[in-house]
């Protein structure tokens, strides 16, 4: 083939997609070649919005005839840089992709093309009466496509799982031009490789996901919120199992007291006691009956005997639960402002504890004036560890003191068998440190898996890994 | 000193109120209910009284079905001394709630009696002033700030033009804004705690009143749905569709 200069092959793609807009507009591609991270300076070719999967399979092919790497675009909330063209690329956006197409009352199960908003599919469910439970901070923003190629968390994966846990079946484009039906929708499948959960989590590597058929659930009943102070970092697994032995629980959150006091500066939330603790948990049931309420009341109480808990409080009414729950979901942007560097980072629920001993240890005696905050998901094992930084300190300096922190986290990680990316992915930003969890063995069939699909290797290169 | 709080059982602010297809009234089957803001604001009011010497002992008072139990014991939870509960699953339209108050007034002889200055379910902001009337009580209405001092209380309240503060001889009646106070959580300890406090039970008929209702509601709709917003292409089309559609300029 001849070599095109870039008009020429913005021209030539426009014809590949007729029904869909191709954007070449500077704000354009700033705005889509890049996600939450705003690290590296976005660079994209060209912006192409598919309607069809058709489309998608026209781009797919286009592109490997020319050689063009692809980088598929949701709602650019991920926190790894996975939705970055920095190289030229053509970024591939679902915006024009964002349709309810069918719902199965009967399966619970509702078909979504990739481009449909989380909040969209929450509200979807509410109107028919049931329930999708995958929710965290971004879901205003953030796609089912994004969701499902990070294999999103969040706040409720205590009760409800992760986004992979609600996935009936998936339309996709592999990164060879082939459009899959994976798993039919179907419960039950024992076909074979069930190649539908080799897509969720693959950060747009192996292709694209163009349509998904969501399962749905009821809706929760009555939601109690509790907040208790723990006496000690050590005490969140001691609390956890005294109340799961009695309940449960739909959410089991932790910050500390730093955060509460970040959180507490930069909006006018009241503290849910005087009481002063190190630490944190927020707690949430569904009160099907008094006979729960009753059961947490004599949680706390063992809890409070047993000097893991030095207070707490209980939503009375939806408006308290609502507002407690603002004090952990307002941290993240409580601390934005101070420059945080983050960490996603877990381990099995037993092992959080001495974790987090350690991290802390390392991390305050090497940097005493380095502010560290911790929040996180603590009940599925997942910690946010968020370094801010010195208001003295230059930007430069900093990340770089930061970047030694981070080998002696993920050798703590590695030690401790947890994962350097609990629920963000790896894009570029985690990339480097990806052998802290996965052996040299197991890379090189995530290798070999990625040449299956993606021969030319044009789907979002340079993500996840080096080929 | 000795005060009166009285707190209603109501539809939680964050629920969805749905209208009955018969219009007849609102949907309150497997709805979630919670104390009414307003109330919570004159309980914490109270707490604080106490907390200062001020007050001696909290009463708190709710009147409706069995259920409106649990928002006493949220009171007491909450720094209330004992309760009293008067059971009735009827309709309680605002005199019959104030001639019911006016019963436990002329009972417990409280010195200053906090209430909401309305409900969230009926919106009425009635009772308080139906009871200071019935109850030949001074009245401090929508209250930001509440001051006793010695025998006299000065309420500063929140009319339409600023605050106007008026000074009143005890006994009194106030009613609660939403300014007054930011009311806190009741803490886990206290909630056990409260369990063991004093509650009363009484019926509309132990306090000689007729609960039959002077009001007859004729019919209840949902308010109109907003309309979707529309995009212009133009100031001047903005300006036209002012003039000629909105009619506002
Ligand atoms: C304030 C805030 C809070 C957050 N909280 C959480 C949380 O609690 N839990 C959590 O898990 N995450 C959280 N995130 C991270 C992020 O919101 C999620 O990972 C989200 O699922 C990303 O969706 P998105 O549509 O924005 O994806 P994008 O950022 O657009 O893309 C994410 C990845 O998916 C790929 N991709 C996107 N669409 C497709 C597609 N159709 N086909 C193939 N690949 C595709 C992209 O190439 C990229 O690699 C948070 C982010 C923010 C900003
Ligand atoms: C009466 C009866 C009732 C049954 N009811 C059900 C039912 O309700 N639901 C259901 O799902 N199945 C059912 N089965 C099928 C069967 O019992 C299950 O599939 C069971 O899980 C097979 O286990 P097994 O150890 O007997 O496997 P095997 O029959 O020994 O092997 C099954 C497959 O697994 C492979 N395999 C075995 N061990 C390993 C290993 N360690 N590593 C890798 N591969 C391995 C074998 O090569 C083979 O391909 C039923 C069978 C019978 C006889």
């Amino acid at each position: 083939m001849t070599a095109k200069t870039p008009e020429e092959i913005i021209q030539a793609l426009r014809e590949r997609v007729p029904s869909g807009k191709v954007l070449t507009d500077p704000d354009d591609l700033q705005t889509y070649g890049k996600d939450w991270t705003k690290v590296y300076e976005p660079n994209p070719l060209a912006i192409v919005l598919p309607k069809t999967t058709e489309e998608v399979q026209a781009i797919v092919l286009f592109a490997n005839e020319h050689g063009i790497g692809l980088v598929p675009s949701g709602g650019r909330t991920g926190l790894s840089a996975g939705a970055v063209a920095a190289n030229g690329e053509i970024v591939v956006a679902f915006d024009a992709m964002n349709k309810v197409l069918d719902f199965n009352a009967n399966d619970r199960t509702v078909v979504c093309q990739a481009g449909v908003v989380t909040q969209q599919l929450q509200q979807f469910a509410e109107e028919q009466g049931l329930f999708y439970p995958v929710d965290f901070a971004s879901s205003g923003s953030s796609q089912l496509g994004g969701n499902l190629s990070t294999n999103a968390g969040g706040i409720k994966v205590i009760r409800y799982g992760m986004s992979r846990d609600w996935v009936a079946g998936l339309t996709v484009v592999t990164g060879k031009g082939d459009i899959l039906e994976l798993n039919k929708d179907l419960e039950k499948n024992n076909s074979g490789y069930d190649l539908r959960h080799l897509f969720i989590g693959a950060e747009g590597t192996l292709g694209f996901i163009t349509e998904a058929t969501m399962k749905l659930t009821r809706q929760p009943m009555d939601l109690r919120v509790l907040v208790l102070g723990l006496a000690d970092i050590t005490n969140t697994m001691d609390v956890l199992k005294a109340f799961q032995e009695k309940l449960d629980l739909t959410a089991y959150e932790f910050f500390s007291h730093q955060a509460m006091n970040h959180v507490r500066a930069h909006s006018d939330i009241q503290p849910p006691f005087d009481t002063e603790a190190p630490f944190y948990a927020l707690l949430e049931f569904e009160a099907l009956s008094e006979q729960q309420v009753d059961d947490a009341m004599a949680a706390f109480e063992l809890c409070v005997e047993e000097g893991w808990v030095l207070d707490g409080v209980i939503s009375q009414s939806e408006t308290q639960a609502k507002n407690l729950w603002q004090l952990r979901e307002r941290v993240s942007e409580s601390i934005a402002p101070r420059t945080p560097y983050k960490n996603d980072i877990s381990v099995v629920v037993s092992k959080v504890p001495g974790f987090l001993k350690e991290i802390d240890a390392v991390v305050s005696e090497h940097y005493p004036d380095f502010e560290i905050i911790w929040f996180g998901h603590i009940g599925d094992g997942n910690v946010h560890l968020n370094i801010l930084k010195p208001e003295d300190m230059d930007k430069e300096d900093f990340f770089r003191k930061c970047e030694k922190v981070n080998k002696w986290v993920f050798e703590i990680v590695e030690r401790h068998r947890g994962s350097i990316s609990a629920e963000h992915g790896v894009g570029m930003i985690k990339k480097p440190y990806l052998g802290y969890t996965r052996s040299e063995a197991e890379i090189g069939y995530l290798k070999a898996i990625k040449q299956v699909f993606d021969p030319n290797g044009i789907m979002n290169p340079g993500k996840l890994l080096d080929v | 000193m000795k005060v009166l709080v009285a707190v209603k059982r109501v539809i939680d602010y964050n629920v969805k109120v749905r209208v009955k297809p018969d219009n007849t009234g609102v949907d309150l089957a497997n709805v979630k209910m919670a104390m009414n803001p307003f109330c919570e604001i004159a309980v914490e009011e109270a707490v604080r009284l106490k907390e200062k010497g001020v007050a001696t002992e909290i009463v708190v008072v709710s009147i409706g079905p069995k259920a409106a139990q649990e928002q006493i014991r949220t009171a007491l939870a909450l720094g209330a001394d004992r309760g009293i509960h008067i059971e009735t699953d009827e309709e309680v339209q605002s005199l019959q709630a104030a001639k019911l108050l006016k019963a436990v007034v002329d009972k417990e002889e409280p010195k200053l009696v906090i209430l909401g200055k309305q409900s969230i379910d009926t919106d009425n902001n009635q009772t308080g002033q139906m009871l200071a009337a019935l109850a030949g009580m001074p009245q401090g209405t929508f209250a930001s700030e509440v001051v006793v001092d010695g025998d006299k209380v000065n309420v500063t309240r929140e009319v339409d033009g600023g605050l106007v503060t008026v000074q009143l001889n005890l006994p009194a009646v106030v009613t609660t804004d939403l300014r007054l106070n930011e009311p806190r959580y009741a803490s886990l300890p206290n909630i056990m705690k409260a369990k063991k406090k004093p509650l009363d039970t009484q019926s509309p008929a132990d306090l000689g009143v007729d609960l039959t209702p002077r009001l007859t509601t004729l019919k209840v709709e949902a308010p109109q749905t907003r309309k979707a917003g529309i995009k212009v292409g133009s100031v001047e089309e903005l300006v036209d569709k002012l003039k000629n559609e909105a009619k506002v300029i």
